[in-house]
């Protein structure tokens, strides 16, 4: 389940841009889920784990994936660590939702992000609630954010 | 400074348009659209006097903040835009609220967060769209649109 802690968190690794540079492998990039969501958001092509086809940009190296993306791939690949998730825009909230489909996941918001009208279910940390949907998640987050 | 002021950035792949209208002006939306990108070819610019491969036509100079030394930095840029990508996250602080109000730049900041520290107005919370392509058929090209809408 996904569960999300709203508002500063001093435990949360802030500058995940940054953090991605010097952290990412070979495999993340080549993993299949990684794959789909560079496609998905980014709209561009893994062509190997170090070179990346941008319809924009060109040939760029994993670095200069959107900053959705690589903490997305943190969150996916760093299972123990907390992530500033506010560097995702709305469309990637439905991968924050696939990837903690089957493990736990944690992540820090410091916005209120629009996960959608599909149910789903998070676990809001700052109170111990469990959410399934934007109405029930809005009155809840906005008092931390 | 006063007024508003038209900015373009452009390489030979993208450009970016868009005109600053009041001294704060927040960027966010959805991931991937180019705010990083805005910021990296600013930056770009500004370190490479000799020759950059991008363009900013701008009547103020432009500049980018960031990193631990932000409040040093600052005091040496007057009269400019001041553009800040997310990551940084000296924007949420009350110093950097005061330390900018002593400021005559305009500041565009990239950020989701909510900035309770910050006079801005919803008005001034902009998006990038990408709106299809300019002039040579590589370039693409991206201007600013208003999350809120015309209020």
């Amino acid at each position: 389940m996904l569960s999300v802690f709203f508002g500063q968190m001093a435990d949360a690794i802030y500058n995940t841009s940054a953090y991605f540079q010097y952290d990412y492998e070979d495999s993340w990039i080549t993993d299949p889920i990684t794959r789909e969501m560079i496609r998905d958001i980014d709209k561009s092509c893994v062509l190997d784990s170090g070179v990346i086809d941008s319809p924009v940009l060109g040939k760029i190296p994993p670095v200069q994936l959107s900053g959705g993306v690589k903490t997305l791939i943190l969150v996916r690949f760093e299972k123990d660590k907390i992530f500033n998730a506010s560097t995702c825009g709305d469309n990637c909230a439905r991968w924050l939702l696939r990837i903690a489909e089957n493990e736990d996941r944690t992540i820090n918001l410091r916005h209120l992000m629009d996960f959608g009208s599909d149910p789903f279910e998070i676990k809001i940390l700052n109170t111990g609630d469990i959410v399934r949907s934007m109405s029930e998640l809005v009155p809840i987050a906005g008092l931390f954010v | 400074m006063k007024g508003s002021v038209k900015i373009s950035v452009q390489a030979k792949r993208i450009r970016f348009d868009f005109t600053i209208r009041r001294n704060l002006t927040i960027v966010r939306g959805d991931s991937a659209t180019g705010k990083t990108t805005l910021v990296d070819m600013i930056r770009q610019y500004v370190d490479n006097p000799s020759g950059s491969p991008v363009t900013v036509i701008s009547d103020v100079p432009c500049a980018v903040l960031e990193g631990s030394l932000w409040k040093a930095t600052l005091s040496g840029i007057s009269g400019s835009i001041v553009f800040i990508d997310e990551g940084n996250d000296f924007v949420s602080s009350v110093d950097f609220a005061r330390a900018i109000a002593a400021t005559d730049n305009y500041y565009v900041i990239i950020t989701r967060e909510s900035l309770p520290a910050l006079p801005y107005s919803v008005e001034e919370i902009y998006g990038i769209h990408y709106s299809g392509r300019y002039g040579s058929l590589r370039q693409e090209y991206n201007e600013f649109y208003r999350i809120y809408g015309d209020i």
